[in-house]
């Protein structure tokens, strides 16, 4: 049981470290990332590559992971999701074109990936992180646990901080309120954006490497459904909230496992799909939403 | 031509199973509905006519019509359930059903053949049929576009809150747009399921929305000629692509990215402006 909830509770912070950003950019500069999935996956594929070579320690691993987020994450901004918000016509056209333009951008990391791996799991055979059991009584503990706990606590932590109190965030914040007027009191909305994209990359490059530590290997697929099961996260806490997030993604991780060891059969991810519909249709806003939320 | 025929024909019949499935998609989209509903009744009439055809042994078109109505009033329970939303919300809520089926059909034991699928749907249905009802579909669909129920359509699509005060039934015309996807999503489905004799979980999932939604967005979503263009486009990609061998998969996401970048309004879009810029100087004698 307590170990039940310990898994539950890593689970949760990798969905958590993984939305959070995909939150953050829907919530503020109106941009929801397909592509974040593969952004996640590919962070993880690099490491893999470079640890192949040379033996690197964990968090070497970590940094390249953020660093080859970030990069992809401001370079599907640069390349489509600005462009897109640029030339359209309006803003449902624009969720549109970012949608589709995110699902086909998915694909080339995802391809590539494929391609090398030939779509075999991949991990970080080769690097010099060795796992510690810890035994707490009935609980067994490793140390990429403890590795992973302590990010998403950390990480969410600085992101709500910094999202209330500093000037930039603030600025953040206002842009998701009303972009136009922001822009006339002097909100950089291009850079702010940049940046939104960065962190919301680098935090997935972080769950994609603290996921292949947790599981030992993860597949080219492994994106696509994180991308369900943190989509469902964030519309269950309420979109650009914090704290919904991080109550989403835990309340997501708990559920699916007790469907996983309460019932036999394949129904865990049921649990994501039939979420995201029930929030919708009975509080479209989700737990923690903000009510004057645009909602179109 | 025969030759060429026969060589080719699963080809052809996969091209016009995709138009009626992008058609599914297309249909709510016009009505300026973006629902995904097309791909869960796609799965609905996969599975009922394979069962239907397995367990009660029924000819292939009242197991293809079981399917088609089932789907439909799954498809209007949908539309009273989700009035409330719109955008990329109710885009979300119809692809979470349509993924909430394919874990139902793994999970259904007998009856849906669980994650092997069904197997041994052999019905006599042809490809001359396929074709006549796609054709059947396009005509109608073609209809719908002109005259007070075309305008009706693009009204409440534009400006959902004039065609209200004008008079024109905004609520209904969204319900229908679910329905007929529904109907067509489930044709397709229930046609690809007798032509191929199997069905397997893996054949709804995921990645056939993202098949009909780039057929829509590259082919242009509001003109069943949209449908018809993507449905040919991404049935012969591939054999155009054979050269790229291993990366056809990347080819294809580099595709839809640019359609979706540059050409918002699909490759329709780009012929009738092209069209248009023809005919401008011809009408105004060369002046713009």
């Amino acid at each position: 049981m307590a170990q039940n909830l310990l898994n539950a509770l890593t689970l949760g912070s990798l969905y958590l470290l993984f939305a959070l950003g995909m939150s953050l950019a829907w919530g503020t500069i109106g941009i929801l990332n397909f592509a974040h999935g593969s952004i996640f996956m590919f962070a993880a594929f690099t490491g893999h590559l470079l640890v192949q070579q040379v033996a690197l320690p964990l968090p070497v691993v970590l940094l390249i992971g953020t660093a080859v987020g970030a990069a992809l994450s401001v370079l599907a901004q640069v390349l489509a999701f600005e462009p897109i918000q640029r030339r359209a016509r309006d803003h449902r056209r624009a969720e549109l074109q970012i949608l589709v333009g995110g699902i086909g951008i998915a694909t080339i990391p995802l391809a590539i990936a494929q391609h090398a791996t030939k779509s075999v799991p991949f991990g970080f055979t080769g690097s010099t992180f060795q796992v510690e059991v810890y035994r707490l009584g009935p609980v067994q503990l490793t140390n990429v646990q403890l590795v992973i706990l302590g990010a998403a606590a950390v990480l969410t932590g600085v992101l709500a901080w910094w999202l209330r109190s500093a000037r930039t965030g603030l600025a953040l914040r206002s842009i998701g309120v009303d972009a136009e007027v922001a822009t006339m009191m002097g909100v950089n909305r291009r850079g702010l954006a940049m940046a939104t994209m960065a962190v919301a990359g680098a935090l997935a490059g972080i769950a994609g490497v603290l996921l292949t530590y947790y599981l030992g290997s993860i597949a080219a697929e492994s994106g696509d459904s994180f991308l369900i099961k943190a989509f469902a996260a964030i519309v269950l806490g309420g979109i650009g909230s914090i704290g919904g997030a991080v109550a989403g993604a835990m309340i997501l991780a708990l559920a699916e496992t007790v469907v996983l060891t309460q019932t036999s059969g394949m129904w865990v991810d049921a649990v994501s799909f039939g979420l995201i519909f029930a929030v919708l249709v009975l509080r479209p806003r989700g737990l923690f939403g903000r009510k004057e939320v645009r909602r179109t | 031509m025969i030759a060429w025929y026969e060589a080719n024909v699963v080809l052809i019949q996969s091209m016009f199973i995709s138009l009626l499935l992008a058609l599914s998609i297309q249909v709510p989209f016009r009505a300026g509905v973006f629902s995904l509903a097309g791909i869960g009744s796609y799965g609905v009439g996969a599975y009922t006519a394979a069962i239907v055809t397995l367990q009660l042994g029924w000819p292939p078109f009242a197991a293809i019509g079981a399917g088609m109505l089932l789907a439909a009033v799954i498809a209007y329970l949908l539309a009273l359930v989700l009035a409330r939303l719109s955008g990329l919300y109710l885009g979300m809520a119809t692809i979470a059903y349509s993924l909430i089926l394919s874990v139902v059909v793994i999970n259904g034991g007998e009856l849906t053949g669980g994650a092997q699928g069904l197997f041994g749907a052999v019905s006599d249905l042809q490809t001359g049929h396929v074709v006549a009802v796609a054709v059947a579909a396009v005509a109608l669909l073609a209809l719908s576009e002109r005259g007070r129920l075309g305008r009706w359509i693009d009204t409440v699509r534009e400006d959902p809150e004039l065609a209200v005060s004008v008079g024109v039934p905004v609520a209904a015309i969204r319900q229908l747009s679910f329905v007929v996807g529904g109907l067509l999503g489930a044709c397709a489905g229930a046609m690809n399921t007798l032509l191929r004799t199997t069905v397997t979980p893996e054949e709804v999932g995921f990645h056939l929305v993202v098949l009909a939604l780039t057929m829509i967005i590259v082919g242009g979503s509001r003109s069943w000629a949209g449908a018809l263009i993507g449905a040919v486009v991404f049935t012969w990609l591939p054999t155009v692509l054979a050269f790229v061998g291993e990366w056809q998969t990347l080819v294809y996401g580099v595709v839809v990215a640019v359609a979706a970048i540059f050409v918002p309004t699909g490759i329709l879009g780009l012929a009738q402006d092209f069209v248009r810029r023809l005919r401008r100087p011809a009408l105004q004698g060369g002046r713009s």
